[in-house]
């Protein structure tokens, strides 16, 4: 196991107010993978994603990013090291246009001087969010604002890249294409760690995942090794 | 008789400029932090006493005493939000409006202790000076209102859409989480969106100075108006901010002219009832 | 469970010898100025009890009780202008107040929050000009800027005045009571936590603010009424200002917003402060300006909710909650 890990998460507990919505959860994400975190709805993989991006803060435990210590940094200092929540549920500014949403997406001072070379790039992915660009992101279809959602992330210019149940209430063609992309965006060397309630489809696009239930995580391993899962194909599969 | 609802109109729409400045930093502060700045009145009072002094003890022009009255309310907004207001927000939804009701006796008081309660005004040759349309003559000053709203106004469209500043204020009012996952640091954010709301009622307060007499306690009225302007401009808008200004300047004009000075703000607070009650999601609200 | 009872019994009987005290205050040949200060208290009493009850319990910032006690101290000083005696006019006060407050309940309740503070503050603004330019009796001489005397009351002695505050202020403090102990309590503190979750739960969110709201409006003008006819003078200024404003907000604030003792330890500190800052009325609301946000920042739930950490309030709390326990 010489794989280099770039995000570490040793032994978590988080709170929202007196819940406890984590129970001592540790992950590991390699540089340059695509992880998967599923489990059912209120298991707590947000809440995970929101922990790493500085939304929320562990009461345990400590979150490592390249080796650094970022448990007790803020969510703006989080996004300057390279981490980017992809936010679920159409998480735009409605009212602005497409190129100011993808523009602050390169808010961090980093980000900034890669602008134009980020908006090629994202342009690339997503070419409908060229021709969309001058209109306000209200107007947008689900699939579109999910693209931009995405190619907004993309704007920070991350090393690493969280994604919220990017497939929520999407036609299956749209997930098609939204996957491709993220392949394509993984090929330029951003590991990616996301969350998703489709397993059948996590498990094929996936290579490694974490299954979280209640607040902790019960099993992990390759994807492979996850389909054949008794536990999995019961909870999940239905077999 | 054309004429004696001509120049009220005439009169309504320089003041509804003025009026729209006063509203523009309440319009701010509520569209980013959903905070009615019950102080605000009084911030634009205190932005012309800071210019009373200037001119007092200095000798120096209002327009030119911005230079100093600008950044001095600038400086005075950020330290507010991020010392008092920014606090308050985490404590219950009662405590930012118990807060900012404090902060305007404050300024009051301070006012009064300072200057007295006598009125006063930043008089200067041109702000007593007038101009004429055909036969009818107008207040200067009233010009000068009008003028300093609209490059006030674009001012602060540019620096929205242009700057990543501007636009992360936008944004942090649109949806907070979103920005704070862009790297937007939103407490930064909201002591800029105050300091800049606050620089705006520095503008305000030194025109309005030149315009009417002032007292410590004139600030509650220009509250009220300023509320008025946003309900029935809607919020966010700049345009309906605009408008807003000149609906009510105009009402209060045409009804000074028409039922005597001394009703003229019982219109515009009874407007303002109206509104709330038929509207309260304002004339050109969502 | 004796001692509890017996404790119980402790707690009650000092409450009553208090109470007792009080009442006989006026008889027991009080110095003037005491009675005077309970006299105050009690007003300011009633009158925090009314705003807690609709800040602290409701959520809303009303900023126009200065509306309710000017209309009805208005009622008493013109009735006695046209022969009605001051307590016929007491009467009608609080029937006007309550009237005036069901009547702007329609624009302001439309409101929440924020929007409600500000829509409130409107009114006693715009009172002030109309009872400045309105003379509706007396001629030239009266009336407007140079205000009102209230006439034939020279057979009112303070003790009556002083009496009268003390039964308004122990029906403040009753109402609070039966209200929080009954459905509209409940309603009330679902409204506070959520209007649209409570509305859709089928709660009338309009009718339920205004119940308090306009309870809130007869005591306070009742408690208002009571002052200007102490007072014997009213006029538009001084009675539609925001100074009315603050000393509820502060008494409430100081004391702790939403608890039942708050406003009473409150106003108790207001009153204390109140002659303690007459000598420096220049400043004197600048610094209630000043204790108010402080307060607000560094103890949100005032004295009350320091003192809720100390082991004394926890006896005195299990003292009075015992009784509770029985029933």
């Amino acid at each position: 196991m010489s794989q280099d890990i770039i995000l570490k998460v040793n032994n978590i507990d988080v709170f929202h107010g007196t819940f406890q919505a984590l129970w001592d959860v540790s992950l590991e994400v390699r540089r340059g993978e695509m992880l998967a975190l599923i489990g059912a709805n209120t298991a707590g993989k947000s809440t995970l994603l929101d922990t790493i991006s500085g939304l929320l803060h562990p009461t345990k435990g400590t979150i490592e990013f390249e080796g650094k210590d970022i448990t007790a940094l803020p969510p703006h200092q989080i996004v300057e090291l390279g981490i980017t929540q992809i936010p679920e549920g159409r998480g735009i500014f409605p009212e602005m246009t497409v190129l100011d949403n993808l523009i602050l997406g390169s808010y961090s001072r980093k980000a900034r001087t890669k602008k134009e070379q980020n908006l090629k790039k994202v342009y690339g992915h997503f070419p409908i969010l060229e021709k969309r660009k001058r209109q306000t992101t209200k107007t947008l279809s689900g699939g579109e604002q999910q693209m931009l959602v995405i190619g907004r992330g993309l704007m920070a210019d991350p090393k690493l890249m969280l994604l919220d149940e990017m497939s929520l209430g999407l036609a299956p063609i749209v997930i098609n294409e939204l996957f491709k992309a993220l392949k394509e965006i993984r090929e330029t060397g951003i590991t990616i760690l996301f969350v998703e309630q489709n397993v059948r489809r996590t498990l094929q696009e996936a290579e490694r995942a974490y299954i979280l239930e209640t607040g902790r995580v019960t099993l992990s391993g390759t994807a492979a090794q996850l389909r054949e899962e008794e536990q999995v194909k019961k909870a999940y599969f239905g077999i | 008789m054309a004429g004696d609802i001509f120049s009220p109109i005439v009169m309504g729409i320089l003041l509804g400029g003025l009026y729209a400045l006063i509203a523009m930093g309440l319009s701010m502060v509520f569209g980013v932090m959903r905070l009615i700045n019950l102080a605000h009145g009084d911030f634009v009072i205190l932005g012309s006493y800071i210019a009373y002094a200037l001119m007092t003890f200095l000798g120096m022009d209002p327009i030119i005493s911005l230079v100093i009255c600008m950044p001095a309310m600038f400086g005075i907004g950020f330290a507010v939000q991020k010392y008092l207001m920014g606090r308050a927000f985490a404590i219950s939804a009662e405590a930012p409006l118990i807060i900012a009701f404090g902060i305007a006796l404050v300024i009051q008081n301070t006012n009064q202790i300072l200057w007295t309660p006598l009125s006063r005004g930043l008089t200067t040759q041109y702000s007593m000076a007038s101009f004429h349309i055909g036969p009818l003559q107008f207040p200067f000053s009233y010009l000068l209102d009008f003028i300093a709203a609209v490059i006030v106004m674009l001012a602060l469209r540019e620096f929205l859409s242009r700057t990543y500043l501007g636009k992360a204020i936008t944004a942090a009012s649109q949806n907070k989480r979103a920005a704070h996952l862009m790297g937007i640091n939103t407490n930064l954010v909201y002591g800029f969106a105050f300091a800049i709301a606050m620089l705006s009622a520095a503008i305000a307060g030194v025109f309005l100075g030149m315009t009417f007499p002032f007292t410590p306690l004139s600030g509650t009225q220009f509250l009220i108006i300023a509320f008025g302007v946003v309900i029935i401009g809607g919020l966010g808008s700049i345009f309906g901010t605009l408008i807003g200004g000149l609906i009510l300047g105009i009402a209060q004009t045409l009804a000074g002219a028409l039922l005597g000075p001394a009703t003229q703000m019982l219109i515009v607070y009874i407007i303002v009832l109206v509104i709330l009650a038929i509207r309260p999601q304002g004339l050109f609200g969502r | 469970m004796r001692s509890q009872i017996s404790k119980l019994t402790t707690g009650w009987l000092a409450v009553a010898i208090v109470v007792i005290l009080l009442i006989l205050l006026p008889v027991l040949n009080a110095p003037r100025e005491w009675m005077l200060y309970v006299f105050l208290f009690l007003l300011f009493l009633a009158m925090s009890n009314m705003w807690n009850l609709l800040a602290g319990y409701t959520g809303l910032i009303s900023l126009c009780q200065p509306a309710f006690l000017g209309i009805a101290g208005y009622t008493v000083a013109i009735g006695t202008w046209v022969q009605i005696p001051w307590w016929a006019g007491l009467i009608g006060g609080a029937v006007l107040a309550g009237i005036f407050a069901i009547l702007i309940a329609f624009p302001v309740f439309r409101l929440s929050g924020v929007y409600f503070a500000i829509g409130t503050l409107v009114v006693p603004e715009a009172l002030r000009i109309v009872f400045y330019l309105w003379k509706p009796v007396g001629g030239e001489l009266h009336g407007a800027g140079a205000g009102y005397m209230i006439k034939d009351i020279a057979d009112l002695t303070m003790a009556h005045m002083y009496w009268m505050a003390f039964a308004v202020a122990i029906i403040s403090a009753i109402v609070i009571r039966i209200i929080l102990k009954s459905k509209l309590g409940l309603g009330l503190a679902s409204i506070r936590d959520n209007e649209r979750a409570a509305a859709s739960c089928g709660v009338n969110t309009f009718w339920i603010k205004v119940y308090p709201f306009v309870i809130g409006a007869i005591i306070t003008g009742v408690a208002g009424a009571i002052f200007y006819l102490y007072q014997g003078y009213i006029e538009p200024s001084a009675t539609f200002n925001v100074r009315w404003t603050m000393t509820l907000l502060l008494a409430t604030v100081i004391g702790g917003l939403r608890t039942e003792g708050g406003p009473i330890i409150g106003t108790i500190i207001y009153v204390f402060l109140y002659f303690l800052l007459a000598r420096f009325a220049g400043i004197s609301l600048l610094i209630q300006g000043i204790i108010l946000v402080v307060i607000m920042l560094l103890s949100p739930q005032g004295i009350v909710g320091i003192a809720r950490t100390t082991r004394f309030y926890r006896y005195l709390e299990r003292l009075f909650s015992a009784r509770l326990i029985k029933e």
